[in-house]
Parts: C-alpha cells; sequence; structure tokens
C-alpha cells in the first residue's frame, strides 16, 4: 500500500499515526490508485515477433456477448473472469484440433476437415457437442447448396473465403427454376465437393464456361444426373 | 429480416442463413487452430464455421458452470475464481486446469463441488 511514502513503514508509531490519517490516505488513495496503474502499464512486457495477444484470442467482446445469453441481466463479470474465459477457449480450440490432426495425420490426410473436429470433439468428452454441431453443419451444407444451385449466374458476385470452392459452369443455370429446398443427394454430394477439404482432381479448367451439359465433377458426383 | 425463431436462432443464430457473420470470427479461429501445432497443415473450409459454433457451446457451459459457483457464493459477480473452480470441479476441462492455476489462482479456491451432474441445456 502507498501509505508506506510516510516514511519508515517498520516503525509502528508512524503504522499506527497512518491509520489514524483517514483523510489524508483517502486524498492520497486516488493518487496511489493512479500510480499503480501506472507501474502496472509500464511493466507490461512489449508485444514481441510471437502472435501478438490479440491474435490468439478470441475477441473479448464476442466472448462476453455469448457468456451474457447464458447469464442472468444481473449478473456482472469480473474482467479477469472474462480474460479467462477468452483463453480458455483459446485452449479449447488447440486442444480439439490436436486430436482431430492426430486422426488425419495416421490417416495420411493433409487436411483437417468438419468430420475430423466432430471426431476428436467425441474422442475427448464432448459428446454432448455433437449433435447440435452436427445439425448446424447440416444447415451450414444446406444453406450453401441453395447458394451455389439455384443462383448458378449471381454465384459468382458472391465471394467465399474459406476453402477451395469449385465455380460451376454456367451449364448450371438451366437447372435453377423450380428448384425446391428438398436437395437430392447428388446436389448435396457436389455440393460437398464443391466445399472446402475435399481436394479429389478437382477441375480447375471445367469452369472456363464449357457448355456442355455434362456434369464436371466425377461420375459418382454427377449432380445432374437425375436431370438428364 | 428474417426473424430466426427461438430455437431456430440458437442453430442457425450467426449464419444468417449463408456465411454471413458468425459469432466468433473464422479467420482467428483459423489462425488459432494453425497454432495448436507444427503440423497443422490445411484445414477445409467448414472447421472454422464447425468451431464457432463449438466455442459458442464451450464459452456457454463454461459460463454456466461457473456461475452456480458465483452463486453458491451468493454472490453476483462472476470472478476468475469461480471459472477456476468450475474447472477443476469438471472432468471435461481437465485440459484446462492448468491454465486456470497458473493465471494466478492462489490454489484457495472452495471446496470442490459436484458439477458433473449437471446437464448443459
Amino acid at each position: 500500500m502507498g501509505i508506506i511514502q510516510h516514511g519508515d513503514s517498520s516503525n509502528s508509531i508512524n503504522n499506527v499515526n497512518n491509520i489514524f490519517n483517514v483523510t489524508d490516505n483517502v486524498s492520497n488513495a486516488g493518487n496511489i490508485s493512479n500510480t499503480s496503474n501506472t507501474n502496472a502499464v509500464s511493466t507490461m512486457p512489449p508485444p514481441g515477433p510471437v502472435l501478438r495477444e490479440q491474435d490468439q484470442y478470441m475477441p473479448i467482446a464476442n466472448v462476453i456477448r455469448i457468456m451474457r445469453r447464458i447469464l442472468p441481466p444481473h449478473a456482472k463479470i469480473s474482467d479477469e473472469a472474462k480474460e479467462t474465459v477468452q483463453e480458455c477457449v483459446s485452449e479449447f480450440i488447440s486442444f480439439i484440433t490436436g486430436e482431430a490432426n492426430e486422426r488425419c495425420q495416421s490417416e495420411q490426410r493433409k487436411t483437417v476437415t468438419a468430420e475430423d473436429i466432430l471426431y476428436a470433439m467425441g474422442k475427448l468428452g464432448f459428446d454432448d457437442y455433437i449433435e447440435p454441431l452436427t445439425v448446424y453443419l447440416t444447415r451450414y451444407r444446406q444453406s450453401e447448396n441453395e447458394r451455389t444451385s439455384l443462383r448458378g449466374d449471381t454465384f459468382l458476385k458472391r465471394g467465399n473465403a474459406y476453402g477451395p470452392m469449385m465455380i460451376p459452369p454456367h451449364g448450371v443455370a438451366p437447372f435453377n427454376e423450380g428448384f425446391q429446398e428438398g436437395m437430392t443427394d447428388a446436389t448435396s454430394a457436389a455440393a460437398r465437393a464443391i466445399m472446402g477439404g475435399y481436394n479429389h482432381g478437382a477441375h480447375p479448367g471445367g469452369a472456363a464456361g464449357s457448355s456442355s451439359q455434362q456434369a464436371p465433377f466425377d461420375d459418382d458426383l454427377d449432380p445432374f444426373v437425375e436431370f438428364k | 429480416m428474417r426473424q430466426a425463431g427461438t430455437y431456430s436462432g440458437i442453430l442457425s443464430g450467426g449464419i444468417s442463413g449463408k456465411t454471413g457473420p458468425h459469432l466468433l470470427p473464422l479467420a482467428r479461429i483459423k489462425k488459432i487452430m494453425k497454432k495448436s501445432g507444427e503440423d497443422v497443415k490445411m484445414i477445409s473450409g467448414e472447421s472454422p464455421i464447425v468451431f464457432s459454433k463449438a466455442c459458442e457451446l464451450f464459452i456457454k457451459e463454461l459460463t454456466q458452470r461457473s456461475w452456480m459457483v458465483t452463486m453458491q457464493g451468493k454472490r453476483r459477480t462472476l470472478n476468475k475464481e469461480d471459472v477456476a473452480s468450475a474447472v477443476m470441479a469438471t472432468d471435461l476441462f481437465d485440459f484446462l486446469v492448468n491454465l486456470v492455476s497458473e493465471s494466478g489462482n492462489s490454489g484457495e479456491a472452495p471446496p470442490p463441488l459436484e458439477l458433473d451432474t449437471f446437464t448443459s441445456s
């Protein structure tokens, strides 16, 4: 405590005097806390060449937002608790990814897929997460499906920053009209092939405005087989 | 603008039906995944998306369990020690034990609770 500034702290009489100098302590309190804050800031290690702290964690605002969804409205969260949860999330990601990657390597695959992650979750005890995640993933794939199948012409205007994306030839346009939400398995398979992770001889050249009605994919994934 | 129902909102909350905004930034997730090991080479496009939902579930579970400790202490502020206690009391969170104890937890945590009977919603 900054009260020690009064000098001989080992002298018990001084300490007693300090205790009774209530006004002084109070008026100094602001200064003291400011000083300690300043000290704290100056002793923080400067960011080094390693990943900056903010790069290794989820943004704290996002973490807090999720926490608040669970907590009652009157609940408060200490700053340290927020940071701890933030760190735990990164640890969680690393933990699961490590296991998922191990599986990949043991099967001689290079790409960590969503299935690997779900497997790792099961193996590491997060069984309860698997079902909601599977549902989430299925809905995501379906929505991607709709995007790519229904909007062949507008598809090119949309970007997907994640994973390799196959751009279907313009020939997909005739299949747009009246296509219902219930996707066929063939189309789903095609969508899966489009989306990341399945690097099996995808046809980069096939997108070059081929006017053929033939499927650009491998035979077993012919998406338009039902429409020929 | 589409209104998400209570349940479908939980499932699709953040996707907005497309690859739109998620609750957690995908690029950051990908970065953390890559950092988890030297030999993590390629990551499928769907992986960060699965993780964004998984992290949400994880944060919710950790928060719920921590809040139970807070309530036990008849407090309204969830603090770091509550998180540490929840970790100690939950087998599933064993991988976090070192993390919460090296955060400066003095080790004077309240007596361990039986939180494993808690079923997360």
